[in-house]
């Protein structure tokens, strides 16, 4: 009963230090996926003079599309609904839909940090003239390949520290209770 | 029939409820409970620190506060009553509502003073103007927004199409009108007639016009009757006439039609021309010296044309500068004369290239509306 035990501490230490490596990665997936949104969204808006429910649509549309079946299908989805919402005409401030549709990113691989951001872009997109929609999304696009650089810099190592800090963390912890 | 209501002095609950749905939360709720879709609707003014106003039936109505709210006569106003008033934040929050928080799609418009939103609905801007240079950037500020109210009316051209017609060819047409006597939404049905082809014709005092009004003259002219729908180009420089959204029409105008949307009328008519071949352009509210001189052009490679200006008369079309030249050099070979005595829509009289009436009063009375 003892060695059963045993086993089920290991397991479940060495999943925790797995997940942990793989929220690692799909944080940096989606943050790779978000910043394609984003320049797509620059291009529809800049090229196109597209209106934001009509960008967002397309742009989701597109995303979904490619996504396919990999499972990375909320963001694509949090853009349709912003549109959507748009398209409905509640009669509500648009600061307000996009801070009500990220409720939908409340259980997603994204930080704080990361939601802060994205919450503060919706928070002025729409504001002023083309120039400052530029200004606004490349300033976010800025603050993304921040993000990214510095996931991607440390992935491998991370990735191996998590895992074999879940593994030995899993040995050590039967061993303390042995 | 569409004529029944207009007579009946109200707009469908549908049509209003969609107008209503151009304007955010606060203004919407007072709009619905003053129950607007009563009103055959064609104005709403918002002036900031002013009370709500609407245009309809021929009069201004402000919104008084109560239970419930209800539209008065602007002529029963005072300083003292308790009524619907406007704030700059209002202005600002219907701005960014019915630009869908896009501001910065409206750019041109912006210049122009005035946006173009999904229903073909034209929202009418002033506040103050930002220069570069000597030419107007944006306008700030915006503390003036006046929402005419476009609609459809199919059949209200029943009556004046046969008459643009002679030999079963189509004649080209200038409707001449002033502000706020339906010129637009003439020309839109007018558009969807002649490219879907002939259609039985309203028999007098049917449809839109006050058929009993109207004394047509026998001038031995025949009601030609055409067959075939001509294919129609439209430049929508306004987005009015179509109403396109997403490059789709909303308003019908006929299986035979292309719309090029949001394009200068003068590029539009050219790149019509050049890429779709039509046997009619269709154009609205023409002015500028290059718009005329791209009609000119159209006129030379075949076209015939269809287009509105403002104006009251034949008179005052003949003393324009360009425009003139282009009445006497016989571009066009009819002109239909609107005025509005109470509502909209009325035609004063058509008259041929010579200037003869073939519909309506002999004698043009010069007298405008506007």
């Amino acid at each position: 009963m003892r060695w059963i035990g045993a086993g089920l501490v290991v397991l479940s230490c060495t999943s925790l230090g797995f997940q942990t490596a793989w929220q690692w990665r799909m944080r940096l997936r989606w943050l790779e996926q978000l910043r394609q949104m984003i320049y797509f969204l620059k291009g529809e808006i800049l090229y196109g003079h597209t209106a934001l429910n009509e960008a967002l649509d397309r742009v989701g549309q597109r995303c979904l599309q490619a996504e396919g079946e990999r499972g990375l299908r909320k963001l694509p989805l949090f853009f349709l609904s912003v549109a959507g919402r748009i398209d409905r005409q509640e009669g509500e401030a648009f600061c307000q839909i996009w801070r009500e549709e990220m409720e939908a990113l409340k259980i997603s691989p994204l930080t704080e940090e990361d939601k802060k951001a994205l919450k503060n872009l919706g928070d002025h997109l729409g504001y002023l003239d083309l120039t400052m929609q530029e200004r606004n999304l490349l300033l976010y696009l800025e603050q993304l390949d921040e993000q990214i650089g510095y996931l991607r810099c440390h992935l491998k190592e991370r990735t191996k520290l998590y895992t074999s800090l879940g593994i030995m963390g899993g040995l050590f912890l039967t061993v303390a209770l042995l | 029939m569409e004529g029944e209501r207009v007579n009946s002095g109200s707009n469908t609950m549908d049509e209003m409820e969609q107008v209503i749905r151009i304007f955010p939360q606060k203004l919407r709720e007072e709009l619905r409970s003053a129950r607007t879709g009563d009103f055959w609707a064609e104005e709403i003014r918002l002036r900031a620190g002013m009370p709500l106003l609407m245009r309809a039936e021929g009069k201004d109505w402000y919104l008084e506060n109560g239970q419930p709210r209800k539209w008065r006569p602007l002529s029963s106003y005072d300083s003292g009553i308790s009524c619907s008033i406007i704030t700059p934040e209002d202005i600002r929050d219907t701005l960014e509502y019915m630009s869908r928080y896009s501001m910065y799609a409206f750019d041109e418009e912006l210049r122009q003073g005035f946006l173009t939103i999904p229903g073909g609905h034209r929202v009418g801007l002033a506040g103050q103007a930002v220069l570069e240079g000597s030419r107007v950037k944006t306008l700030r500020n915006i503390s003036f927004l006046n929402v005419r109210i476009a609609r459809q009316i199919p059949g209200c051209a029943d009556e004046v199409r046969p008459w643009l017609f002679q030999k079963g060819e189509f004649c080209s047409s200038l409707i001449i009108s002033p502000p706020r006597c339906g010129k637009t939404t003439l020309l839109r049905d007018l558009i969807r007639q002649i490219s879907n082809g002939k259609k039985k014709t309203a028999a007098p005092g049917e449809g839109w016009l006050d058929g009993s009004r109207i004394e047509a003259l026998q001038t031995g002219m025949q009601k030609d009757e055409e067959e075939s729908g001509l294919t129609v180009g439209v430049a929508d420089e306004r987005s009015e006439l179509g109403a396109c959204c997403q490059g789709k029409p909303q308003n019908d105008l006929g299986i035979r039609t292309d719309v090029l949307d949001a394009c200068p009328k003068a590029q539009g008519i050219m790149m019509l021309i050049r890429s779709m071949s039509p046997q009619v352009v269709a154009v609205d509210e023409i002015g500028g010296m290059e718009d005329l001189e791209a009609l000119r052009y159209g006129k030379n490679c075949g076209c015939r044309l269809l287009a509105t200006v403002h104006g009251c008369s034949l008179e005052d079309i003949r003393k324009k500068p360009v425009l003139g030249e282009l009445v006497e050099e016989g571009v066009f070979s009819r002109f239909i004369i609107l005025e509005s005595h109470g509502r909209p829509g009325q035609i004063r009289q058509i008259l041929d290239e010579r200037g003869s009436a073939v519909f309506g009063k002999r004698q043009e009375e010069g007298i405008c509306a506007g």
